[in-house]
């Protein structure tokens, strides 16, 4: 599964039960539309952490990285190795 | 279990005279409350505000482990808790978030004044309506060309009565949820800024804590700790050192009673036996003794963890909830082992009872540090 796909997947098993992954929009603001608390966010950095294997610093806990599915996606994709490299649990 | 090396042991050494010099006349201290006279003399003297800070602004450079350890004979040796909590609230409250978001300029005006203790530290973070829920919080910051205009009241601030600066967080942006928050530097006298006067509490007394209003107080951008709607992200690495600095100082405080209360059931004699020799006695001492060995360990490890970047989010809410509610046991045990003497004045066993109270609400309410794990766990409320 891409990258987007398994974010969406989190963020709507997680905060957004009744929403089918796939319709959630890459861009929707996950802050202005409230989806996303303080609590809610140390539960997402910790999954980065843990399912990619990235260093979340709290300099990279800034609001570009975590407005949308996609900025998630775009932080993740800076944070990782080359693709070949990557292995996904 | 942590092993610590010789130099640590030296390292922790070299203040212990500072120790008891520091809790010199406790009781009497307690009694009349704030932060008693010459004392903060000598804390500067001690060189104990220096530790974690970089030697480029007149800090010792050491990692938060070492700091730790230090501040656990701080604990462990010195009676007055209010003035290790005042102690804490120093080193975290600005320097920390200073040391690790601030900028180049921020760092060499204030840094110096902080490890040197000429510069008292405050954090002001609970205000009337934000307390456990900080975002709730009515302080807010609106942006005025190159400054930030800071209007709101908070409460609770430790050391507030008589700090110089203090890191002051606002919302900035409510709808941005998390990432609505700010981090301010403010300086004592900047207009608009009125601290209030000690307010009296259950323990802790000789740790001043008080009030803030800010009315139209304008701030330099520049002031900015990480960035604009950073706060969170700030807050969350302070906390993290508070919660690791301030309850590593009660386990050496818990140490210090366990050892009192074992030498107390062994000398203390009824119905012609050692009262320790009573299973109930001893059953209360042996929890003491499981009480500060799980919470330091539990404070120790999750230091490891957060130094080599393992999520602690979890692991610190753990230790926070174990450290502090085994110190509120450990108090109450402490008073009933020493029986009628234990609750006078003069043992100095009441005082650290209300002292340790206060521990299970500071730095996140023992309500809210269960419910940061069980949302770790992926556990949901339906209500918050
Ligand atoms: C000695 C001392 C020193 C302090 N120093 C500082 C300082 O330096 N700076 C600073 O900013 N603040 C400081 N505080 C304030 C402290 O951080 C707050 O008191 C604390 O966060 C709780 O907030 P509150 O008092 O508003 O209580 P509330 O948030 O009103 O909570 C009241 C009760 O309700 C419970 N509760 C709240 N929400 C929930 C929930 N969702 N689920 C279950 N239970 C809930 C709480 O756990 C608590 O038991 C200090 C407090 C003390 C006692």
């Amino acid at each position: 599964m891409d990258i987007t796909q398994v974010i969406r997947e989190f963020v709507v098993t997680e905060y957004l039960p009744d929403t089918p992954p796939d319709e959630l929009e890459v861009d929707y603001d996950l802050f202005r539309n409230g989806v996303i608390n303080s609590l809610d966010l140390l539960r997402l950095i910790s999954w980065l952490k843990d399912h990619f294997g990235i260093p979340v610093d709290e300099l990279d806990i800034v609001p570009e990285n975590f407005r949308t599915v996609a900025a998630i996606r775009d932080f993740v994709d800076s944070a990782l190795p080359a693709p070949a490299e990557r292995t996904l649990k | 279990m942590y092993e610590w090396s010789e130099e640590h042991r030296e390292l922790r050494a070299e203040f212990a005279h500072w120790y008891e010099t520091l809790g010199e006349g406790h009781l009497e201290a307690d009694r009349d409350s704030g932060l008693p006279p010459r004392a903060w003399e000598r804390v500067r003297a001690s060189g104990l505000l220096r530790l974690p800070f970089h030697a480029e602004w007149g800090g010792r450079g050491l990692d938060l482990l070492s700091t730790m350890y230090v501040l656990e004979g701080l604990g462990e040796g010195c009676r007055d808790g209010g003035l290790c909590f005042s102690i804490c609230t120093q080193i975290v409250s600005a320097g920390i978030p200073l040391q690790r978001f601030g900028s180049a300029e921020l760092k060499a005006r204030h840094l110096p004044g902080i490890c040197d203790g000429g510069t008292i530290t405050a954090h002001a973070i609970t205000d009337p309506n934000g307390g456990s829920d900080v975002l709730g919080m009515g302080m807010t910051a609106k942006p005025d060309g190159d400054d930030w205009i800071l209007d709101g009241d908070k409460v609770f601030v430790t050391n507030g009565p008589v700090a110089d600066l203090i890191v002051v967080y606002a919302l900035t942006d409510a709808s941005l949820g998390p990432f609505g928050l700010t981090a301010f530097l403010v300086e004592r006298g900047t207009e608009g800024v009125l601290a209030g006067a000690d307010v009296p509490k259950m323990g802790l007394r000789t740790s001043p804590l008080g009030e803030l209003s800010l009315r139209g107080c304008r701030v330099p951008a520049a002031n900015v700790l990480g960035r604009p709607g950073m706060g969170f992200a700030v807050l969350d690495h302070v906390m993290r050192w508070e919660i690791l600095c301030s309850f590593i100082v009660q386990v050496g405080a818990m140490q210090h009673r366990l050892d009192r209360c074992v030498e107390h059931a062994t000398r203390r004699r009824q119905f012609g036996r050692p009262i320790g020799s009573f299973q109930m006695i001893a059953d209360q001492i042996v929890d003491m003794k499981i009480g500060v060995e799980t919470s330091r360990r539990w404070l120790y490890d999750a230091a490891e963890g957060f130094v080599r970047g393992r999520d602690v989010t979890t692991d610190i809410a753990i230790a926070k909830v174990l450290a502090s509610e085994a110190n509120v046991k450990s108090a109450l045990s402490a008073v009933q082992i020493f029986g009628g003497r234990g609750y006078l004045t003069e043992t100095g066993l009441e005082k650290d009872l209300r002292d340790a109270v206060g521990g299970t609400i500071y730095s996140g309410t023992s309500e809210m540090q269960r419910i940061r794990i069980a949302r770790m766990l992926g556990l949901k409320e339906s209500q918050t």
